[in-house]
């Protein structure tokens, strides 16, 4: 990914989430469908995974889907430049795949399996090479 | 759904393992040579017969390391293979070893792995990929993904999966090469650290170093090289296969906890075993939802109720499905490249009845006979899971 020393934010996975604006907190996430079997993938594609048919679309994925589970993650893994502990959440979206993300705004208390979350974005500050990124995340609808 | 067509029969003749725990002094290379010692000690084996070495290891640790490892044995001129598939990387050796053999290009072949985990989270990505900082690289957050939705589909209690966890560290006191042998209650599992709940410290395998070795061998040819085959045991199905399309996506093993089941029913098909004649059974038991899920992968228990037989002492070792009975990936620990060949011995040492205070009979074994088909099943990140099943 290029250097932003314009100022202007960068998608953590141009692939996934494509930004809308300068500021870097409105997007969309990216998928493909194929139009031979109609089925759905998050990201990148160059044949569909599940027909191989090479008859691939571009699509924007929903803003909203339902969580399928959830963990507070307590040790990170290196280099995780957000808040300790985090929640990850699994949200499934209507066009059938799933996109793991971190679930902010939400108390741990509140946070049940099947309840509707929105795609939100965060700037997000990576200390080793002094970068901001635009992050996908979840928090309740 | 079969894909591969076997050949010749083939058979393990030797099996070597080097304890599993923290070995700070020993470099990979000295680690895995011997645990090839042994496998050839084990089944009378020379080193000069050996004409074809496949080596599974993850970490960088220089180039070449099944090379570096084989060399202190003398200079053969074999290929060395050094094969990485993640978790499952000493299972791919071991597999590419069977296919050679039983399809003839070679009469003889040594799969080994070893490995020194670095200790920490275990992430799949390289440095600075976006999942680091999505913050979905992280192992045992995905299993705990599946513990939670697991949980809630089917009731499971906490108290079951930590019994996972206690199994195995009962299993391990009875296997000195294991890396954590100290017993704990379900409570102090439960009360263990927490890494990504409900997740915790006891329910996570150790990261740890270790080595494992096997010897394949055609059976027609085991005269020929002198090795002796009232020891060897018959290798029945190798299967290796990587994700199939599963609806949520490719990128994390969190969204296919059940991507096992095409393997194992492959894996039943082509050896014509079912799985109720399976005596015993190592699984990729990284966590202890990772046991559950595998079990009801391979058809060893309905889907949904691998924890109640957990309960009900079915997967312990006087139960009727003994399950990771050297105390699996959680308490013998999990150098990546060794895990699968460990559980080609463990497997070997039970049909061999050679495993002492752990041997187990199965559901079709009795005291006298022993079990006769043992299963073992490992994963890996990148959606591979391996079944191989051995039959005496």
């Amino acid at each position: 990914m290029a250097n932003n020393s314009t100022g202007i934010a960068q998608s953590v996975d141009p692939s996934r989430l494509e930004l809308t604006d300068n500021t870097g907190t409105q997007g969309v996430l990216r998928g493909h469908r194929c139009k031979s079997c109609n089925v759905s993938v998050f990201g990148l594609a160059t044949f569909c995974q599940s027909c191989t048919s090479n008859d691939l679309e571009p699509i924007q994925l929903d803003k909203q889907g339902t969580l399928y589970s959830y963990t507070v993650v307590r040790v990170p893994p290196r280099e995780w430049p957000g808040r300790v502990p985090y929640t990850l959440g699994e949200v499934e979206l209507p066009e059938g795949p799933h996109v793991l993300a971190e679930v902010i705004e939400c108390a741990y208390s509140d946070i049940k399996i099947g309840m509707q979350m929105d795609l939100a974005i965060e700037l997000v500050s990576i200390p080793e090479n002094n970068r901001v990124i635009s992050v996908y995340k979840w928090k309740p609808s | 759904m079969v894909q591969f067509k076997p050949g010749r029969e083939v058979v393990v003749a030797g099996v070597g393992l080097h304890p599993f725990g923290r070995f700070p002094e020993r470099d990979l290379a000295s680690l895995a040579r011997d645990a090839v010692t042994e496998a050839l000690v084990d089944g009378g084996i020379k080193w000069s017969d050996i004409p074809v070495a496949y080596f599974g290891h993850v970490y960088y640790q220089g180039m070449s390391i099944g090379e570096t490892a084989l060399s202190a044995l003398g200079l053969t001129g074999i290929p060395i293979i050094n094969v990485e598939n993640a978790c499952s990387s000493g299972s791919t050796a071991f597999w590419q070893a069977y296919w050679g053999v039983t399809t003839g290009m070679f009469d003889l072949a040594l799969a080994f792995g070893a490995e020194k985990v670095p200790s920490g989270p275990v992430t799949v990505t390289a440095s600075e990929s976006p999942e680091r900082y999505i913050g979905s690289d992280h192992m045992m957050a995905g299993y705990a993904l599946r513990m939670r939705r697991y949980m809630e589909e089917t009731g499971a209690t906490d108290r079951s999966l930590a019994q996972v966890a206690v199994k195995a560290r009962q299993n391990a006191t009875l296997n000195p090469f294991a890396h954590r042998n100290e017993i704990y209650t379900i409570e102090e599992v439960l009360e263990s650290r927490l890494i990504a709940d409900p997740l915790t410290l006891f329910q996570c395998c150790p990261t740890s170093e270790g080595s494992a070795a096997a010897v394949l061998c055609a059976k027609e040819s085991l005269k020929k090289y002198g090795i002796d085959e009232e020891r060897s045991i018959s290798i029945s199905a190798a299967v290796l296969r990587s994700g199939n399309y599963n609806g949520r996506g490719s990128d994390h093993s969190a969204f296919s906890p059940y991507r096992t089941e095409p393997a194992a029913i492959e894996a039943y098909q082509s050896s014509n075993i079912n799985p109720e004649e399976v005596d015993l059974v190592q699984v990729h038991d990284a966590s202890t939802i990772g046991e559950l899920q595998q079990l009801e992968s391979l058809h060893l228990i309905e889907k949904g109720e691998a924890w109640k037989a957990t309960e009900s002492g079915r997967t312990a070792l006087n139960g009727d499905i003994p399950t990771n009975t050297d105390g699996g990936l959680l308490a013998m620990g999990h150098p990546f490249g060794a895990t699968g060949i460990r559980m080609i011995h463990e497997t070997v040492t039970q049909l061999r009845q050679e495993a002492g205070d752990r041997q187990v009979n199965g559901r079709h074994g009795s005291p006298s006979s022993g079990p006769k088909i043992g299963l073992a099943q490992c994963s890996g990140a990148g959606d591979v899971t391996t079944v191989h099943i051995l039959s005496k």
